[in-house]
């Protein structure tokens, strides 16, 4: 698997990528604005595509990925800045409105919005510096060489003169920037690694972002749509006779979903239905309780979470359906063990719920679609939008216009693109007005795409001496990969072979067995290493427990010195067990591992290696009265090398434990006849501040590494921590997500 | 269709809109105010809150006929300039992530604290939890509503 996470236009992208990197300092170098203009007097001019400064020197910074709020729009422009050496104080940093290859990549996902960015995007600031040096030296006839930079000012330490970079940028947009800056030392940073608060407060405190529902549009129509109940019916027929007559609704259509797919096969659309458009969404709404739609529910409406359990318990006991990886021989060493344990762990379907649920809104006008997305993946918006338009995919890059629209909330939804086929298909049924088609919540959790779910058969075998000797993992589930239709195999996207313990367990398998399902998958911040980790980590733990050891010590026995292993999944190309080692430890001192926990309370520990990151936690819970399980402290420790916005960090941290707790004790999808049961945040609960743990303590491992992923890297070991701790308290292994208590 | 005069941010807003509308979408569809945002539609997760006579409640599930005579702010309306204590500390703990429940949050809060001057965590906890902050800002959330109150007690600066 590619470094990227599997957009559905990732490769497409790349290539327009390489293309922009190669040209991104010549090709791109102009006036600001969408059209190569000549300069215009008191006007921002462009040095590249990601600075503008205007002649009074105030300075834009284009930070160009999607800021769906893991704080990448602060730290990326942070780079910039800190190269092109300008005070933070006077920078203003924009997210461009479009997207346009000029801005090299417009992703966000996969925990890679830093590390793909670092070394280019400070190119691109320290780029603009040689410039402005060089039209300085221009004016003052001296060498390049002998001039310096200071805080948005080019200076001449021999005569003490200096300029101001306003007083530079008219001549500087005008030369050619070199192909190669030089970067700064680190140790020359004075913006980048230090703790910046995020860009934006004023305007969020105040109500002033425009998020995807927000944006308005002369003549802005709003749509809803009445979507199949059950996983891919079909309309059979619909009276649209009451909803017309509901003032304001113009239009009432049927959303044919199922007509429309990507080359592979991928459908573009969730679910079938039949859209009422309206001149208000309360309208759109109104309208829509009153259609009668009659369904053709389909084979489907027989699938269930529990005929599903089924199917896989059956896989997960017979011969998988392929061996991902296979050391030693686990069958014998598992024979000759001294002591076998094994158990099953499962894990549910998941969807993303960011609290503004998904919508998107497009016009179409004379064979061209513009759109206003908040979305995580611009690509795949317009490839979506362009399938479900008809139109041929050589049009796609100059016939749909796709303006980035800030969401609110991503963890994974939003990198599917559904909302934009829909915004697509329902606009060109009112030529030359704008729609926005906005999901309920209600909508959102029932025509989703899901994290899926998984049933892990574990076995393993332990020597006299409780050395763990063997390990066995065969996972059952539905693949995110064949629902996408990808060239990649099913279990490349369900199950990172090379996670650990694998390479410190002589004979160790790793199966996997699919199940095939009309439920659409898609992601969940941390992916499957939000499932998968879970699993290993808790089996360990049961491990440890069983042969009599401290898990925190079986686990650094294990791990020895720590070596660098190959790793073919995301995340790799490589998996450092000294790092992961460095983790537990950090996590076991600051959480007070090996203490005891205060009456009545347990901790619990877990580590990971997650999308090229590590992360360990220890969770101190307890159980509350009504006997749910309360986190009262939560210690997370992580290295992604190095980090460029240390303040940032700590909030992602934070975050990324709260969405544990989501994970570990209040989220589950489940279906019953073809349908999802949970309705609204009452049966699909996330976190509340009363369940949030009054402690949650962050700490970065300080490195020279460059720097890797975060947001979702500590999700996974907070998790499992949490789960070791509950077992800890009850002495009953927790084996299945969310946690229940019975 | 029904002819209200509603009082929104101090200001008289005529609107000529169907009587069962939830106020939410009077704000923001009609009023073009799209500062209180759309989360659940069922009182759930508190993203939509206004303050109605000065306490905080769910514009997504309360019809715009029945406040017709009483005192509507948004987040728009505050404060003039975005510097109410509780914005005020909101900034200065660096509280948003992807900020969209932010505004819902940040008037429950000032509601909170015009009916409580310096509140416990638990009555933090108790007022706050209605209110779903989806990216989990929630301990920040706790830290700012603690120093907006020590803003407005002149505490601090």
């Amino acid at each position: 698997m590619s470094r990227t996470p599997p957009g559905l236009d990732r490769r497409t992208f790349l290539r327009i990528g390489a293309t922009a990197a190669g040209g991104l300092l010549v090709g791109t170098w102009r006036t600001s604005g969408q059209e190569p203009t000549a300069a215009a007097p008191g006007r921002a001019l462009a040095l590249g595509a990601f600075v503008e400064i205007e002649p009074d020197g105030t300075v834009f910074v284009y930070s160009p990925r999607p800021e769906v709020g893991s704080g990448i729009k602060t730290a990326l422009a942070m780079l910039i800045a800190e190269e092109l050496d300008v005070d933070w104080k006077t920078v203003r940093v924009r997210q461009p409105a479009l997207l346009d290859p000029k801005y090299l990549d417009q992703f966000t996902g996969g925990s890679a919005g830093i590390s793909d960015s670092w070394e280019p995007l400070r190119k691109a600031g320290a780029a603009a510096r040689a410039v402005l040096v060089a039209a300085a030296a221009e004016r003052w006839q001296v060498a390049a060489a002998d001039l310096s930079t200071e805080r948005g000012a080019v200076v001449h330490p021999a005569s003490g003169r200096r300029l101001a970079y306003g007083e530079l940028v008219g001549r500087a947009s005008e030369l050619k920037p070199p192909d190669n800056p030089t970067l700064k030392s680190s140790a020359d940073f004075r913006i980048a690694e230090k703790p910046t608060p995020t860009v934006d407060l004023h305007d969020i405190v105040t109500g002033r972002i425009t998020y995807g529902l927000d944006v308005r549009l002369p003549g802005l129509l709003h749509a809803v749509v009445e979507r199949s109940p059950v996983l891919g019916g079909k309309v059979a027929r619909f009276d649209a006779a009451r909803a017309l007559a509901v003032p304001g609704v113009r239009k009432v259509v049927e959303l044919p979903a199922d007509r429309f797919a990507l080359k592979s096969g991928r459908p573009v659309m969730v679910a079938n239905g039949v859209a009422v458009i309206a001149t208000s969404t309360w309208a759109a709404m109104k309208g829509r309780k009153t259609l009668s739609v009659e369904w053709e529910e389909g084979p489907e409406a027989s699938e269930s979470s529990t005929a599903l359990r089924a199917r896989l318990e059956k896989l997960a006991s017979a011969a998988p359906g392929k061996v991902v990886r296979n050391d030693g021989d686990v069958d014998a060493a598992l024979s000759s063990a001294a002591r076998t344990l094994e158990a099953v762990y499962e894990v549910p379907f998941v969807e993303a719920a960011p609290l503004e649920p998904v919508n998107c809104t497009a016009l179409v006008k004379d064979g061209r679609c513009e759109l206003w997305a908040p979305t995580q993946n611009p690509y795949s918006t317009r490839s979506f939008a362009g399938t479900a338009l008809g139109l041929p995919e050589d049009s796609w890059k100059t016939a749909i216009t796709v303006n980035m629209i800030r969401p609110g909330g991503g963890f994974g939804r939003r990198l599917d693109t559904d909302y934009a086929a829909e915004a697509a298909y329902l606009a060109a049924q009112v030529p030359g007005e704008p729609v926005q088609v906005m999901s309920t919540r209600r909508d959102e959790l029932a025509h989703s795409l899901y994290r899926s779910n998984g049933y892990h058969r574990m076995r393993a075998g332990l020597d006299a001496g409780g050395t763990l000797v063997a390990w066995s993992h065969h996972l059952a589930n539905c693949s995110r990969y064949r629902y996408q239709h990808g060239e990649s195999p099913p279990w490349d996207s369900e199950i990172y072979q090379d996670d650990f313990p694998a390479g410190h367990v002589p004979n160790f398998r790793v199966a996997y067995s699919e199940a095939r399902s009309a439920i659409p998958i898609g992601y969940y911040r941390s992916m499957a290493p939000g499932a998968t980790n879970f699993v290993l980590e808790c089996f360990l733990d049961e491990i440890a427990r069983a042969a009599g050891k401290d898990p925190l010590a079986f686990r650094l026995a294990l791990i020895g010195g720590g070596r660098e292993l190959p790793y073919s999944n995301y995340g790799g190309p490589k998996i450092d067990t000294g790092r992961l080692r460095r983790v537990l430890e950090l996590a076991a001192e600051k959480g007070d591992w090996g203490k005891a926990a205060p009456k009545g309370r347990a901790r619990g520990i877990a580590g990971g290696f997650v999308f090229g990151s590590y992360s360990a936690a220890v969770a101190e819970v307890a159980i509350a009265r009504d006997r749910s399980v309360r986190v009262h402290r939560l210690t997370s420790s992580v290295d992604c090398g190095r980090v460029v916005n240390p303040a940032g960090a700590r909030k992602q941290i934070e975050g990324a434990v709260n969405d544990a707790l989501n994970l570990a004790l209040k989220l589950e999808i489940t279906f019953e006849k073809g349908r999802v049961v949970q309705k609204n945040f009452t049966d699909y609960p996330p976190v509340r501040m009363r369940e949030s743990p009054p402690r949650i303590e962050g700490f970065l491992v300080e490195s020279d590494k460059a720097p890797t992923g975060l947001g979702e890297i500590p999700v996974p070991p907070a998790v499992s921590a949490i789960a070791n701790a509950v077992s800890a308290l009850t002495g009953k292994r927790v084996r299945k997500l969310p946690i229940r208590l019975g | 269709m029904a002819n209200f005069t509603l009082s929104v941010n101090s200001k008289p807003r005529r609107v000529s809109v169907d009587p069962d509308t939830p106020l939410l979408w009077v704000l923001r569809d009609t009023l073009g105010l799209t500062g209180t945002k759309y989360g659940c539609g069922e009182g759930l997760c508190g993203a939509c809150t206004v303050h109605v006579d000065g306490a905080a409640v769910r514009s997504c599930v309360v019809p715009v006929s029945s406040v017709a005579r009483q005192k509507i702010t948004t987040i728009e309306g505050l404060s003039a300039k975005g510097d109410h204590p509780v914005q005020r500390a909101w900034i200065e703990e660096d509280t948003p992530q992807c900020g969209y429940c932010q505004p819902g949050q940040i008037m429950c809060a000032a509601s909170l604290l015009a009916f409580r001057r310096n509140p416990t965590d638990a009555e933090i906890d108790d007022a706050m939890s209605g209110n779903i902050c989806r990216c989990g800002t929630y301990p920040r959330i706790r830290k700012a509503i603690h120093r907006a109150a020590a803003i407005a007690a002149g505490r601090k600066s």
